[in-house]
């Protein structure tokens, strides 16, 4: 039984040992890619990647996946099942798009300290580790960047037990996932905490925990914001928009990349160039991510989106804090938003249009850093990534 | 609202062990009673990792008050309080690696992993009686004596290059911290919600239990049935409650935390004498006695 299937089911008691094998076996369904008109772009650029860095991508250990704990929060999961908790969306998309989303910062913490490659400094028998042209402490690295990722996504799905109405279902439910949503959180940051003591570099234990501090501080922001009962968004501008984005999108697979240059000794220099890479990568990605519900809709049905997403923010800055107001006073029925009619307006302006710039600038920053790296394979898939991301129909 | 709690109006009892060991190492090793700068950032981070998961347990027990305060989640909500814990521990986290020592960097990321491990113990309970109680001592390690363990651990460490010390910091530390969650756990049935800042029989009400209830079970045997399903009918909490008070689990508990206090003395005892050191000494004895 996988554990998508797991997922569906009514709860049942039953052994869980079963369940970390299922978990290994890559999905079988048909991956539906977050990316712009060519799915299959993206998906081949992420194959072709894994390639270059020796095996396919699992970077949630097996340590990880064969401890007791991870089947003890499976099978408190499935007691989730049909309540409206939202860890149980999060579980369903760890399993079903792991490859496009989630394991995207491990792979991109690979592919650059491949393509920096070993040190000139660095003492020949070091060297003798390395599989594929990485540092075993490298991929460990790249696993404890996917590891915090997935705890701060767990987290981000607490809910606030005081909000609640009658929609949300019984209270107890909600308690429950809650309670399991904290406790798998702290265990995949306690496992990148275990990870990253081990990797004996006091440097890198600072950097990583430096971005975990950005990334709580994101979050916050995030919360803060999207807590607007009156579909009003905050008075901000985009300079603003891009620190918090920087620090609740990019930071961690900024300092992921510097930390994975620290690990090989490269000079400050590398450092920086794999930092930029890592932040102007992310955020090109999540403008891309962005700009999704404005490009498809063109085709098809229109989906609520993000009002504090980057076309949003740039459409508002345009068109003057009051004007904008008044759009979503005029978008506002019985309540709740029209999210068409508010997504035509916005369409209407050049909100979009320079979303796509800004993602391209970020894109071109992005390739800017790689220059350092002598021309690699792997290189290449860092330049292809950024690639897949600007790509606009 | 990070800063809710370090009003320092809590018993500050972990970083003042902590302190109090740094020193009594420090004396040992070179007679020198100054503390490093490094061990003083020890204790802050033992208080601070104490602190994100008191606000993380808070959240998972649905608590609404502790220190006689209402806890970050009844004010500030859940969404906002776990990211309260997650950055608390990510600043204790970086002050750690400024020490720049990768051994104390390992010795207390031990601490962390623990914390959760016993959070998850804490979630199934066990149908044998010897391995309940085995588990229940595992448990209250984890959970509590580890965090003074290797915090006590890592200032020896910091303090004096003898693997034996470290060992003596590290059992002494985890002997009295677990008699002070045998303490903790027998005043959650002897006193009353003002003296404790938290309210009182919460451990049944959660559906735990804990050494005086786990003894009272070996007289009372009816009272197997109310662990297995956590106290989960109406009236068993109150009923649990009535049998440990009738039994001798508080005094049996009380006993064992004396024990877990002796040995810690022994332990304390091989290094040389200080000011600081007996100290150390006489704290156990306020660990039995506190009532709050």
């Amino acid at each position: 039984m996988s554990l998508r299937e797991l997922l569906r089911r009514p709860p049942r008691p039953g052994a869980p040992s079963a369940l970390w094998r299922t978990l290994l076996r890559p999905p079988p369904v048909p991956r539906r890619s977050l990316f712009s008109g060519s799915p299959t772009h993206w998906n081949q650029v992420v194959s072709e990647a894994e390639k270059i860095v020796g095996y396919p991508t699992s970077f949630m250990s097996l340590r990880c996946l064969l401890s007791d704990e991870l089947s003890n929060i499976a099978m408190q999961v499935r007691k989730l099942v049909g309540t409206r908790h939202p860890l149980l969306n999060t579980a369903r998309r760890l399993v079903h798009d792991s490859r496009n989303n989630l394991q995207m910062r491990g792979l991109v913490v690979l592919l650059i300290s491949k393509a920096a490659g070993p040190s000139s400094t660095a003492a020949l028998s070091l060297k003798h580790d390395m599989v594929s042209g990485i540092y075993p402490s490298q991929r460990s690295l790249a696993e404890i960047t996917e590891l915090i990722h997935t705890a701060f996504l767990v987290h981000r799905g607490i809910v606030n037990l005081s909000e609640l109405n009658s929609s949300d279902g019984p209270l107890k439910d909600m308690q429950f996932g809650n309670k399991i949503a904290i406790l798998s959180g702290d265990f995949l940051l306690a496992n990148a905490c275990t990870g990253l003591a081990q990797l004996q570099n006091t440097k890198v234990v600072e950097l990583v925990s430096s971005a975990l501090i950005d990334l709580v501080q994101g979050i916050y922001c995030e919360n803060s914001t999207s807590a607007e009962e009156n579909c009003i968004t905050d008075d901000i501008g985009i300079s603003t928009w891009k620190e918090q984005i920087f620090l609740s999108h990019s930071a961690l697979l900024a300092k992921s990349c510097q930390a994975a240059m620290e690990l090989a000794k490269h000079d400050t220099e590398v450092q920086d160039m794999a930092f930029q890479y890592g932040k102007h990568m992310s955020m090109s990605h999540k403008i891309n991510s962005d700009l999704q519900p404005f490009i498809r809709g063109k085709c098809g049905g229109s989906i609520a989106f993000n009002l504090n997403s980057a076309p949003v923010v740039l459409h508002q800055e345009f068109l003057g804090r009051e004007m904008w107001i008044k759009q979503i006073r005029e978008a506002q029925e019985k309540g709740s938003l029209n999210y068409s009619k508010l997504q035509e307006a916005i369409l209407a302006g050049k909100g979009v249009t320079s979303a796509i710039d800004l993602c391209r600038y970020h894109g071109n920053k992005a390739l800017e850093a790689l220059e350092c790296f002598p021309p690699s394979e792997a290189r290449s898939a860092l330049e292809n990534i950024v690639y897949a991301v600007t790509r606009f129909p | 609202m990070c800063e809710y709690y370090f009003d320092g109006r809590g018993k500050a009892f972990r970083p003042i062990v902590v302190v109090l060991m740094a020193r009594a190492c420090n004396v040992h090793h070179n007679n020198c009673r100054d503390m490093q700068a490094s061990q003083r950032t020890i204790a802050l981070i033992a208080e601070m990792i104490h602190t994100a998961s008191l606000v993380h347990d808070d959240i998972i027990d649905d608590a609404s008050s502790r220190r006689g305060k209402d806890t970050v989640n009844q004010i500030w909500g859940e969404k906002k309080a776990v990211l309260a814990g997650d950055f608390i521990l990510s600043v204790a986290s970086v002050a750690l690696a400024r020490i720049g020592n990768t051994t104390i960097i390992s010795v207390l990321t031990q601490v962390i992993e623990d914390l959760v491990r016993g959070e998850f113990l804490q979630l199934g309970s066990k149908e044998n009686e010897n391995e309940r109680f085995a588990h229940y001592i595992e448990k209250t390690f984890k959970k509590t004596a580890s965090l003074l363990a290797n915090s006590c651990k890592a200032v020896s460490i910091l303090g004096c290059p003898d693997p034996v010390v470290h060992e003596i910091a590290y059992q002494y530390g985890k002997n009295v911290g677990i008699a002070f969650q045998l303490i903790d756990d027998v005043l959650d049935f002897t006193s009353c919600t003002d003296q404790l800042g938290k309210p009182a029989a919460s451990d049944l009400k959660l559906g735990l239990a804990t050494g005086p209830a786990l003894f009272a079970c070996e007289q009372f045997p009816e009272m197997n049935a109310m662990i297995m399903r956590r106290f989960s009918l109406p009236g068993d909490v109150e009923r649990a409650r009535q049998y440990v008070l009738q039994s001798d689990g508080v005094q049996q508990t009380t006993y064992l935390a004396q024990q877990y206090c002796h040995k810690a003395i022994r332990e304390i005892s091989k290094l040389r004498p200080s000011p600081e050191r007996d100290a150390l000494i006489q704290l156990t004895e306020i660990v039995l006695t506190r009532d709050k």
